[in-house]
């Protein structure tokens, strides 16, 4: 199974890219609570893409069986400068508090909710790739 | 998409306790109409918030930034923000995002309120 879409940056549109993982998800047998998980990991996704891409964003999902685990993996494209994922501090409460703006908790929540998470980002193009396990952890 | 419209509702709960429903999706918009009830409330002098969000299932890091704005208002007025009826990834989302670790979480309104009068009580 896969499913290919082109999101026009537009208000909202990433809960259409929400509701082909839950379709999917859903269709894989997993369990509700990794399908929102997954649905919010792709939101913010796909909020960074078009906050920092400058354009359209590339969205798949697929069905795959990694080390014969069946899982759930999304890829989000953009076009945009790119950045080294390495040097995005993870967000915590304690830094954002006080302080006046509260944002870019995008990363840090794709990472937590997402079994395997990989960048790649070079001028042009920046790939997520994410992984959720359909037996996956709680 | 209609069906993820924020839709909001606000009530006294008790002597200085504003209770305020929120169901649909909590981006910036969503996020900034539960923060327009909070002001309200807490104008009307309410110095504890119960966010009961039942009937959402969809949050985004912007949305939840502006529940951080809240939090961090009513810590300055020496009050305290709860929720309740999280689902669970809303609820980890909160954990990360470091919600939980300053305001309380209640498995619906009628525990809320339960801990929220035996809090007034002591």
């Amino acid at each position: 199974m896969e499913v290919v879409l082109h999101l026009p940056v537009v208000p909202n549109v990433e809960l259409v890219a929400a509701k082909a993982v839950e379709t999917l998800g859903g269709a894989l047998g997993m369990h509700q609570t990794h399908v929102e998980a997954a649905s919010v990991a792709m939101v913010e996704a796909c909020l960074n893409a078009m906050e920092h891409g400058g354009g359209s964003v590339m969205i798949r999902l697929r069905s795959d069986d990694h080390d014969s685990r069946p899982c759930l993996v999304i890829e989000v494209e953009d076009h945009g400068e790119g950045f080294d994922p390495e040097a995005a501090p993870k967000n915590s409460a304690s830094r954002v508090l006080g302080c006046a703006s509260k944002r870019g908790w995008g990363l840090t929540l794709i990472r937590e909710l997402m079994d395997d998470v990989q960048i790649r980002s070079t001028p042009g193009k920046t790939l997520v790739s994410m992984r959720k396990y359909v037996e996956s952890e709680p | 998409m209609n069906e993820e419209r924020i839709k909001i509702s606000q009530d006294l709960l008790s002597d200085g306790v504003g209770v305020i429903a929120a169901s649909g999706y909590i981006n910036n918009e969503g996020g900034q109409a539960i923060a327009d009830a909070a002001n309200n409330l807490m104008g009307e002098g309410c110095k504890t918030l119960l966010i009961d969000l039942d009937g959402t299932r969809i949050i985004n890091s912007i949305g939840v930034s502006i529940l951080l704005e809240i939090l961090e208002k009513l810590m300055d007025e020496k009050g305290q923000l709860a929720f309740c009826n999280l689902t669970p990834t809303i609820s980890k989302t909160f954990e990360i995002m470091g919600l939980v670790q300053y305001a309380s979480v209640y498995p619906d309104r009628d525990a809320a309120r339960a801990a929220i009068a035996g809090d007034a009580s002591v």
